[in-house]
This record gives structure tokens, sequence and C-alpha cells, in this order.
């Protein structure tokens, strides 16, 4: 069996001692904060107001443009309060705090949908728009959006990422081996909202466990291949692992639809399987929480959950925390305090302790090109690291700043420690902003 | 007014120096830096032909018209520079020879070129004299330190006068081109950063 | 929860524990054998040579960042390492100042004044080599036998001589091991090698510079040596092409950072110095071969820009 990779890429320790743990269920906290964006696109508007009851699965949030996605509650209990909270991105985002009655009441109407057979494209869509259900990966692009592919795309190929190159995160492996029949519903689901019969499953070939689970339910799956992938990182990233499964490189500025390919999470399409067994909203995902913390795992969180409940419940530190990071140590956030809630999009929480968080001296650029070697996106960081300094947006331009896909790699392998990634971003916005004033 | 006179002196001289300030004339003190006796005499004709093109540039400032005022400076400059070098031919014939070429082309220098352009056409006959002086002492104070380095290092001796033991091993790059190279450079730098340290300080 | 500050930095949160300073001293391991190896056949005066080059390279460094009041950074192991390549670019015969001279000039200058680590436009170390062969002609050529430290040729003098007389040429399993007459570090082929997969294992060097350069100057030497001296082999193990294209050609500063830049590169380097050693003036070229290709590094670099991915026509 060839393994298929893409040219580039670093192989980070991989630190997965979470590989084999089993999803356990966390109890709801006390309360929940639910910000009102928690997906790529407009910000949606409160629904309740302070002192209202909820009840799981009410709709609390929703928003009319196109691009986005229905908020629900996860808990039932009362609205506390109304207001903007820090999310994990360092922003500020309107949030709804819901005190929990511990009644478990669901909200009326929840019912199994029909099965899949019976229900047409445009209803598999409009479903999945109204349990909010985003990429489940850390974009948190509305899932709905990409099931209803503008009139002038053809979409003849889906791909379902379970990639999972960060390192720490084990949550969509443990999803496959336990509840690999939920995705598989979803992957079904995905295929008939967009007329396909085939889907190919991009894994890491490492995934212990998962890979074998996938091969007994590919047996009895018609139409459902698996690709196994090189373990490096960032395999996951949408346009690599399209290479790697197609041999086909997206363009420049394009959209995977544009070729006609369409990617989904591994998570998002077990989300859509949940959908279609309970009726359920997404109101619940895995998490992996790993690093110093008493006990390691993979944990069914209520979205709303913050991370200072997460720990708590988990057992505490083992050790004095330095950086607590939201996603993957290699493109998540760290975190200026612990009261951050959790929201679809965020697929861990890791706490690093002095032994991975060195402040370590800065040097000049040695011009070594590791960074040129490993960037996926065939781009120069060192280079444009150089033009960041001097603001050269033209120079920017031509080295091709935008391509970047803030993975990170160079910033992981450079000698010199120069923060590379954060160089590529602030390129990004001097280009980003120039354009902008070019169109006003 | 003896002021104006003064500083246009110490101008030429310190803070405009024609090669360190600048850089003009750079072809010329790479190439005939490599012994302090040749910058010594190189300055000099520098001085004379400056001094005297500037004067009569500005003497005849008014007269010359604008449209072809480059082949007029030109005539004039060259006029000196065929002066000097016949009587440089005439009474050093040995300096005339280790020097060659680089006395006729003083007329392509680009001191004189850039003076004779920016000052003398601007400015009064005295005026563009002591200018002349002030930039000509300046090129050939600057040729004379460039050279000591040179010679002293390379040649192991100032003003061909032995300053360094006769056995000690000198380099001998230092009066060839690429010393002429380096040590400018360097020379350059360390200006730059005392002028910098300075404005700072 | 706890009082204590978390630390926020940008994302990755993990980094490779590859630093300057560990491939300076990785680089520095690996010259260990060829080092040795000179001090075996060279005895004490290369010992000699080589600490006084480091000792003047180190000092310099301090000195230099002192009086520009930058910070002292000479505990990275970059100063050491010019130092180093310097004292094994010396001939063995040569007076033990000159070393000093040359680690002073590769810092303070040719480092030091194009702003430190990272900014020099040559390798220093062989820049200075350069300006000491300019220099000091002479006693830059002051070739030994090993072990008996007789003056002597190195063999590509000789080949350049044009005696076609094998028996004056040294064998080439001598030049393999190293006992034959040529600067400190680049007589033992052999211990070069060593240190040369050391660091392509390690990854600290390209593979494609080492192998376009070595692979140039063979197969050039091949096809235009005189049978019998002057063949490919004889190329390859004599002079500094090893020292050459392992560990200085290598340098991360001076050599273009695109993968396909740096087989222009070799390829560059192999091919001036087989110009220089045919048909140029002096016996070796691979110093002037290596600053040639120094200066058009950059130039290179932008010729080989890597292609974007997803560089094709938009479809739709």
């Amino acid at each position: 069996m060839r393994l298929r990779t893409f040219r580039g890429g670093i192989y980070p320790p991989a630190m997965k001692g979470t590989s084999q743990r089993p999803i356990v269920d966390l109890p709801a906290p006390a309360h929940v904060v639910i910000p009102m964006q928690q997906h790529v696109g407009t910000t949606c508007s409160p629904l309740v107001k302070v002192g209202d009851t909820v009840k799981i699965g009410q709709k609390i949030g929703q928003c009319t443009t196109f691009i986005s996605a229905p908020i629900h509650a996860s808990i039932s209990g009362k609205v506390k309060s109304i207001g903007a909270v820090d999310v994990a991105n360092g922003n500020k985002v309107l949030a709804i705090t819901i005190e929990n009655d511990f009644q478990n009441t669901l909200v009326e109407g929840i019912a199994p949908p029909p099965p899949l057979e019976e229900l047409s494209p445009a209803e598999i869509a409009e479903l999945v728009r109204e349990a909010g259900i985003v990429g489940m990966g850390g974009a948190g692009f509305p899932t709905s959006v990409k099931l209803t592919p503008p009139a002038d795309v053809k979409i003849d190929m889906i791909i379902i990422n379970a990639v999972e190159c960060e390192p720490y995160l084990t949550c969509d492996q443990m999803i496959i081996i336990e509840e690999v029949n939920y995705m598989i519903s979803g992957i079904r689901a995905i295929m008939k909202a967009l007329g396909l019969d085939h889907a190919c499953i991009g894994i890491k070939i490492n995934m212990e466990g998962a890979i074998d689970r996938l091969h007994e339910i590919i047996l009895e799956e018609k139409g459902i291949d698996i690709v196994p992938l090189v373990p490096k990182y960032p395999q996951g990233e949408e346009r690599q692992l399209i290479y790697a499964v197609t041999g086909k490189e997206v363009p420049s500025g394009a959209l995977p639809q544009d070729i006609g390919i369409a990617v989904f999470n591994a998570a998002t399409a077990w989300s859509i399987g949940h959908l279609l067994a309970d009726g359920l909203p997404l109101t619940e995902r895995v998490i992996t929480v790993g690093g110093a913390v008493k006990e390691e795992g993979n944990y069914r969180i209520k979205v709303g959950t913050t991370v200072d409940q997460v720990i708590e419940m988990v057992g505490g530190y083992t050790d004095t925390p330095k950086s607590i990071i939201v996603g993957g140590p290699m493109t998540g956030f760290g975190l200026y305090h612990t009261n951050i809630p959790l929201t679809k999009q965020n697929n861990g929480v890791i706490v690093l302790t002095e032994e991975h968080v060195k402040e370590e001296e800065m040097t000049e650029c040695i011009h070594c090109g590791q960074c040129v070697q490993v960037c996926p996106a065939r781009i120069m960081p060192n280079r444009i690291a150089k033009l960041v300094k001097k603001a050269d947006v033209d120079g920017l331009e031509k080295f091709n700043v935008l391509d970047c896909r803030d993975c990170a790699a160079c910033a992981y392998v450079c000698p010199a420690k120069i923060p590379l990634l954060h160089y590529m971003k602030i390129g990004k916005n001097y280009v980003n902003e120039e354009r902008a004033k070019n169109r006003a | 007014m003896k002021n104006k006179y003064l500083k246009t002196l110490t101008d030429g001289v310190v803070t405009e120096n024609p090669l360190f300030r600048l850089v003009l004339g750079t072809c010329p003190a790479l190439a005939v830096s490599s012994a302090v006796a040749n910058g010594f005499w190189m300055g000099l004709m520098v001085i004379f032909v400056l001094t005297f093109s500037n004067m009569l540039i500005s003497a005849l400032r008014n007269f010359i018209p604008d449209k072809i005022r480059i082949p007029c400076y030109i005539v004039i400059i060259a006029t000196f520079v065929t002066i000097v070098d016949l009587l440089m031919a005439a009474y050093m014939h040995e300096m005339h020879k280790t020097l060659g070429i680089f006395i006729p082309l003083i007329v392509v220098n680009c001191i004189i070129l850039a003076r004779a352009e920016s000052f003398a056409s601007k400015n009064s006959i005295l005026h563009s004299a002591v200018d002349g002086i002030g930039m000509g002492l300046g090129f050939m104070a600057a040729l004379m330190i460039v050279a000591t380095f040179r010679e002293v290092l390379g040649n192991g001796t100032f003003f061909n006068i032995r300053v360094l033991p006769a056995g000690f091993p000198v380099a001998k790059v230092m009066v060839e081109a690429p010393g002429a190279f380096i040590t400018l450079g360097l020379v350059l730098g360390l200006i730059n950063l005392i002028t910098a340290r300075s404005k700072t300080a | 929860m706890e009082e204590n500050k978390l630390i926020v930095l940008s994302a990755p949160h993990f980094k490779s524990p590859l630093t300057t300073k560990k491939i300076m001293f990785t680089v520095i391991l690996a010259l260990i054998p060829a080092a040795a190896a000179s001090v075996v056949f060279f005895g004490i005066k290369a010992l000699l040579h080589i600490l006084i080059s480091v000792v003047a390279a180190v000092a310099t460094e301090f000195v230099v960042q002192k009086l520009l009041k930058k910070k002292i950074n000479i505990t990275d192991g970059s100063a050491i390492l010019t130092g180093l390549l310097m004292g094994m670019n010396l001939p063995a015969g040569a007076p033990l100042w000159i070393g000093a001279v040359g680690s002073i000039f590769a810092i303070a200058v040719v480092k030091e004044a194009f702003g430190g680590l990272g900014q020099n436009f040559m390798n220093p170390a062989l820049a200075a080599r350069a300006m000491l062969l300019a220099a000091w002609p002479s006693q830059m050529v002051s070739w030994v036998t090993p072990i008996d430290a007789i003056a002597t040729a190195t063999p590509l003098a000789i080949a350049k001589a044009g005696v076609p007389d094998t028996a004056t040429l040294p064998l080439l399993w001598d030049m393999f091991i190293g006992f034959v007459g040529g600067s400190l570090g680049e007589t033992s082929a052999l211990a070069l090698m060593i240190g040369g997969i050391y660091l392509i294992y390690k990854e600290i060097i390209d593979y494609r510079i080492p192998l376009s350069f070595l692979g140039t100057v063979f197969v050039l030497a091949t096809i235009f040596g005189v049978d019998g001296i002057n063949s490919g082999l004889f190329h390859l193990l004599g002079g500094g092409v090893m020292l050459g294209a392992i560990f200085m050609a290598t340098d991360y500063v001076t050599s273009p950072s695109t993968a396909k830049g740096r087989w222009i590169y070799g390829i560059g380097c192999g091919l001036i110095t087989i110009l220089i050693r045919f048909w140029g003036g002096y016996p070796e070229g691979v110093s002037f071969a290596i600053l040639l290709m120094n200066i058009c590094a950059p130039l290179i670099e932008n010729y080989t820009l890597p292609t974007k991915f997803g560089k094709v026509a938009k479809v739709k």
C-alpha cells in the first residue's frame, strides 16, 4: 500500500498519550457560557432575555444571513446574563450565560428525523442548518453551506478529514473507534445531500485502532474508501489533504469546491450522524484534554462549558501550568485566563508546563532555509519575515504571503526561534488592509 | 563676511569632505592611495585644478549658456589639467610616471565637476576659490589618510621612510587594488559610525 | 484557579528542539575528526594554529560587539566555528600569527561590519583565507609533508606543474587518508567525509550542495583530465574540495535557501573550481569558487523561488 502525502511538512512529537482513552461524558456544569458566534460568518442575535427559562436544544441565537449557523442551549435552566465575554481567540463576543437547573428537560418537538432514504438533499441541508452544525475541526465553517453548493459548482468528490495531525489531539480517533456508526451515517447523509455515491476518508496510517475499526466497517459499506496517509503535519490542512488524496492542487485563491471537491471533518460527519439518530441539535462535542492534568483523556462536553470547569472536572493540574491552549499546540490559541467558554469549533484543551513552554532566545535569521523546505504552501517564510519588518506590501504580495495556511510548520522548525507564523499573520494583514484601501 | 569663507573652508575639509562625506572622486582615490606621496601630489594637483577652474567658471558664470554648460566646464577644467600634466611631466617626471593616466583623468573627477555645477556657477569668484581650496585640501587629507594605512601595512613605509622593521611580514594585498577597497570601505564605515555616535550622544 | 501568570505566545506552542547554538556546535563536532587528523599528521603546530584562530575569532567577536554596544553572543558558537574553519584552512608551515590576523579579519570585517550573525555576504573564514592569500602569498603556500614536516607541494600544485609523471604524484589512497601536503583541515578526505555524513544524517546540512559540488568536480575532471593525473577521483580527493563542499559551501547564510537554488549553487561551485584548477592561475580554486558563488547566492535564490502550491491556471 503506497502511502500518499504532500511535499514539505514536519514531524512534531505526537504526544498522543490519550489515543486509547475511551470517551467519558463529563457532567453538565453549574452554568454554561454560550457565545453567539461559534462559526465563520455573522454573529447571531440572542432569541432569549435575561431571566428566561431555556431547555436543552432550544434555539437561543439566530442569524438570517446565509453563512451562519444557529446556536442552541446545551443545558436547561435560567438565562443569567447576556453580555460580551472573552473567547479563545482573544476576541470579545456576545454570549448567553445559562444557570443549570439540572432538570435536563429537552425542548419540545425533538424527535428523530425520518430515515435518510426518505429525505431529499435540500431537506438534509436544512436539517443540518437548523441543528447548527459547523466544521468541527477548528475552522467552524457552517456545514449546511457546503452541502448546498452554488448552482454553477458541481461537487464530484467528498473527502472526510480524519487526519487529526496536531499533536495531543485524539478526539477524532476515539470517535472513530467508539462511534464509527454515527460517522458513517453522517457520511451517507453528506453523500446523499451532494448527490454522490462515493466518499474517501483520509486518515493517518498510525491512528491505532481507528484504522482497523474503519476497515472492519468499510467491508460492509459500499462507496466509502479509506486513504491511508503519511503521519505528517499539516496533513489535515484542507489543501494538503486534497492534494494527498487526489493529486490535485486547489488553485491559489480558489476554494476546494471550485475543483469539485468538498471536505468535511470526521467530527462533523459524526455530529450529523447523531442528528439523524435523535434529532437533537449540536449541543455536545468530544474534546481531548491533554498535558498536565490529572486525568488526560477524551471527554464529551456540553457546548459552552468553560476551560476552568473542564479542568476542575478532570481533576485539576498536576503541575504549574505555563500555557493553556485551546485547540492543538500547533495552531491553537494561548489563553490569558481560563474563564473561556469552549465552542463547537474547539477540539482540545492542552495544558503545557515549563517542559514545553520555554522562552527561548531569538537569534538573527541564519538563513538555514528550513522554513522554506517544510512550508506546505511552498512560500518563503524567511523572506516574508524580512519584508514584514520593512512593511513592504508589494514585496509581500510578490512572495505570496496570502497563500500561508497558518500551519506554523515554519515557526516550529526555525532554529533561530523567530516567531515566523506571527510575521506571516502580520504580513497578511498588511496585504489585506492595502487591498481594502485600494477597493475603497 | 569672513566667517562665511572660513565655514566654506572647513566644510570642504571636514563636514563635507569630498571623499569621506560626499563619496566623490573615489576612482582616483582608490587608484593612487597606495603610497602617501602619491596621495600628496595627487591632492596638490586637485587643489590647483579645482581652485582655478572654480574661479574661472565663477567669473564666466553669467556668460556660459545653460544648455551647454557641462561642455564648457569640461573645456575649462581640461585646460588646467593640461597645465598640471605638462608641469608634472617637466619637473616631477618620476611622480608623473607613477600617477600616469590618473592625471589626465582629473578632468572627469567628479569632485571638480560637482563643485563647478553646484558651487562655482552660483557664487562669487573669491568664495568659489575658497571652496576650491577647501575641497581640494579635504580630498588631499582623505587620500593621505587612506594612503597611510595602505603604505604602512602594505609596504612598511610612510612617505617612503621605513617605519616597520625590514623583516616585518607586510600584507601585500594592502597596496594592491583589493586593499584600496577594503581600506576605503573600513575608513568610511568608521567615520559613519563616529558621526552616528556623536549625533546620538 | 491558582494565581499564576500564563504565558501567551503566538502559535505554535510547540517548537523543535533545534536551535542556532545547537546547529553551530553540531558542525563543530563534525569538524573534530578532520581537526584531529590534522593534529595527527602535522603535529602540535596544527593544534596551535587551530587554537590561536579560535581564540582570536571569539575575542574579536567579543570586542567588536562590546564596541558596537550590541548584545554579546559569543556563546552561540558561530565565532568558534569561524575560527575553527580559519585554522583548518592554513598550511602547517605558516607562521602562527597568520591565523589570528585571519580570524580578526573574518569576524571584524566580513561578519560584524556587515551586521553580524546572518548578515555576512561571504563566508567569513573563506574571505579571510582569500585575503591572507593575497596579503602573504609566500606564507600561505608553505605546505609541509605530514609527520616529518619537510617543505613540499600539494598534489594539485604538482599536477598543475604539468609533469605527467605518475611517480611524483601521491597515491590516491594517501590522499584519501590524508598523507599529503595541504591545508591543515583539507588533507584527510576520510575524516571530512565522516563529519559530512554525520551532518547530513543529522539534517543539519542539505545533501544537495555537497552532492552537486562534488559531483560536478568529479564529472568535469573526468572529462577534461589527462589520464594518470587529473582524474576525477584525484580532483575529488585533492585540495580543499571536500572541506569546501561539506563545511564551507553549506554555510547557511551565504547559500540559497531554495532547493533548486542549492543545486545550481553547488554546480556553480564545482564548475568554477575546475575552471580555476585547469585553466586558471592558481592550482586550487575552491575558496574562490565558493566566494564567487556566495556573492551570487541571493541572485540564484531570487531566480529559483519555489512555485507556490496551487499555482495553476484558475479552473472555471
